[in-house]
């Protein structure tokens, strides 16, 4: 369902990625791990046509997305969900109209259903009684789980979901991974995450993915990733 | 070394240049094609003429009183003191109110416009609105930039009105002139062809200060201290340019509409 080939991106000069190649099949989590500023999110970026590679593909379901103007990407992102680190959410709109945003703007559906699909969001996401509050009044977790019905209430079948645990506490960390979790499995998504949190990635992924200097140096399921000989993988997972 | 860092600032200041003419482009288009959020152009008119409305008519008022008080202490000397409100007319209607508008409301709606798209671009949420599959232009810059449009001709002529008004107060307090004699005098003053002379300055002015406030915010990066930097930018370019262009501006209006 992702592809991504061959994959090159650099700022200034430097190599960020550096010939990444992998796929995620249909109903895969695929956890991404590395060191802070290995490229992950930019990786991501590029994955969701934030971002232009310098070179390589990225298909989407069977569409190459890296050379689409942005008009036809708009199109190809109402079918991905995407969690940023902090939510990214507007700050003058509360959480209600956050998460009612992206059904006004591509569904013709009416006030009322509108009302219920965020609702059946906020309580997948297990966040109820918030409706009316601003951004400003949660607390991070709290805004990555508004952040996170955001980005399922269109029914995507693709989710990225970058740093995920990124500034919580172990406990509300491993709240959020579960979340992911459940909500990925139970809508059948194809998730992508970047983390470095190795813990909650092995709780969550079917398979991991770790990078080191812009390259995919191991791949594998958490069995195989502690199997590694690679003394980097060994340091890293341990 | 040194030539080489001032070609680098000059093909810098090209480039920078280039990707403002394509915003600009982008707007247009987006504006051209009918994809127009009049709800939120609304709701930026009232934020930016709200904002702006109350400074602009207390030193539109000040000014106008001003320039009543001079011109009286000027004109009296060559025993024209009945010619105060010409004078505070035109000078308002052509000159003062279109300029002292647009550089106000550069310093209040046009940081407001800068500081909260800058805000929301350091924290992903101009990032966020193109990945929700909307594009951030027609969203965000459209109905800003429309409503400066809108707002500041509005702002214009209540800037006119309050400053022919202390004029007014100090021409019949100060100067003794009988008030329908004022307001008789203002109304031969000022003629069609100055009204719009300064109405068509405000409509360019509107879109300068539209364009440089939005594009600021829309390219600011660096966290919070960007914030504080692209903001103060936008607002110090705005003003640059209103007074720069003017001065062509006026010129060309002498030239071609007298």
């Amino acid at each position: 369902m992702i592809r991504v080939e061959h994959l090159f991106k650099s700022f200034d000069g430097q190599k960020v990625l550096n010939d990444i190649s992998f796929s995620v099949p249909e109903g895969e989590i695929l956890v991404i791990l590395g060191a802070s500023g290995t490229g992950k999110s930019v990786l991501l970026k590029c994955m969701m046509g934030l971002m232009k590679p310098d070179k390589g593909q990225i298909w989407i379901d069977d569409k190459e997305i890296t050379r689409l103007p942005e008009g036809d990407l708009l199109k190809v992102r109402k079918h991905i969900g995407y969690l940023f680190q902090e939510g990214a959410l507007y700050d003058f709109m509360t959480v209600y109209e956050n998460i009612a945003f992206p059904l006004q703007e591509h569904t013709a559906l009416d006030q009322r259903a509108i009302e219920a699909k965020v609702k059946n969001a906020l309580e997948l996401v297990d966040l109820q009684g918030v409706e009316g509050k601003h951004p400003s009044e949660l607390s991070g977790g709290m805004k990555k789980r508004v952040g996170l019905a955001r980005s399922i209430i269109l029914g995507s079948k693709i989710l990225f979901c970058d740093e995920p645990t990124s500034g919580l506490d172990p406990i509300r960390s491993r709240d959020i991974s579960s979340l992911i979790k459940n909500v990925s499995k139970r809508l059948l998504c194809t998730t992508v995450i970047t983390s470095h949190d190795i813990r909650n990635s092995f709780y969550v992924a079917d398979r991991c993915a770790l990078i080191r200097d812009g390259k995919i140096i191991a791949m594998g399921t958490r069995s195989q990733m502690e199997a590694s000989s690679n003394a980097f993988v060994k340091e890293f997972i341990h | 070394m040194i030539a080489m860092d001032f070609f680098r600032l000059i093909i810098q200041s090209l480039a920078g240049l280039g990707n403002a003419l394509c915003f600009l482009g982008d707007i247009l288009r987006n504006v051209l094609r009918g994809k127009v959020r009049y709800g939120e152009v609304l709701r930026q008119v009232y934020e930016q003429g709200a904002q702006s409305v109350v400074i602009i008519a207390l030193t539109s008022f000040a000014t106008g009183a001003v320039l009543a008080i001079q011109g009286a202490e000027t004109l009296s000397r060559f025993g024209a003191k009945q010619y105060i409100a010409q004078l505070v007319a035109w000078s308002l209607v052509r000159e003062m109110s279109p300029v002292f508008t647009a550089i106000i409301f550069s310093a209040k709606a046009g940081a407001r416009i800068t500081a909260e798209l800058g805000t929301m671009n350091v924290n992903d949420q101009m990032l966020a609105t193109r990945a929700l599959g909307v594009d951030p232009i027609e969203y965000l810059i459209v109905p800003r930039m429309l409503a400066c449009f809108l707002v500041m001709p509005i702002l214009t002529i209540v800037s006119e009105i309050v400053g022919i008004a202390g004029g007014y107060l100090v021409g019949i307090f100060e100067a003794n002139i009988p008030g329908p004699y004022y307001i008789n005098q203002t109304l031969r003053a000022v003629r069609y062809v100055d009204f719009f002379s300064g109405f068509a300055k405000v409509f360019f002015f509107a879109v300068l200060v539209g364009w440089i406030c939005c594009y600021q915010g829309f390219v600011t990066q660096g966290g919070s201290l960007g914030v504080g930097k692209y903001t103060t930018k936008a607002v110090a370019y705005s003003i640059i340019i209103v007074i720069l262009s003017n001065t062509v501006l006026t010129k060309l209006i002498i030239t071609f509409w007298g």
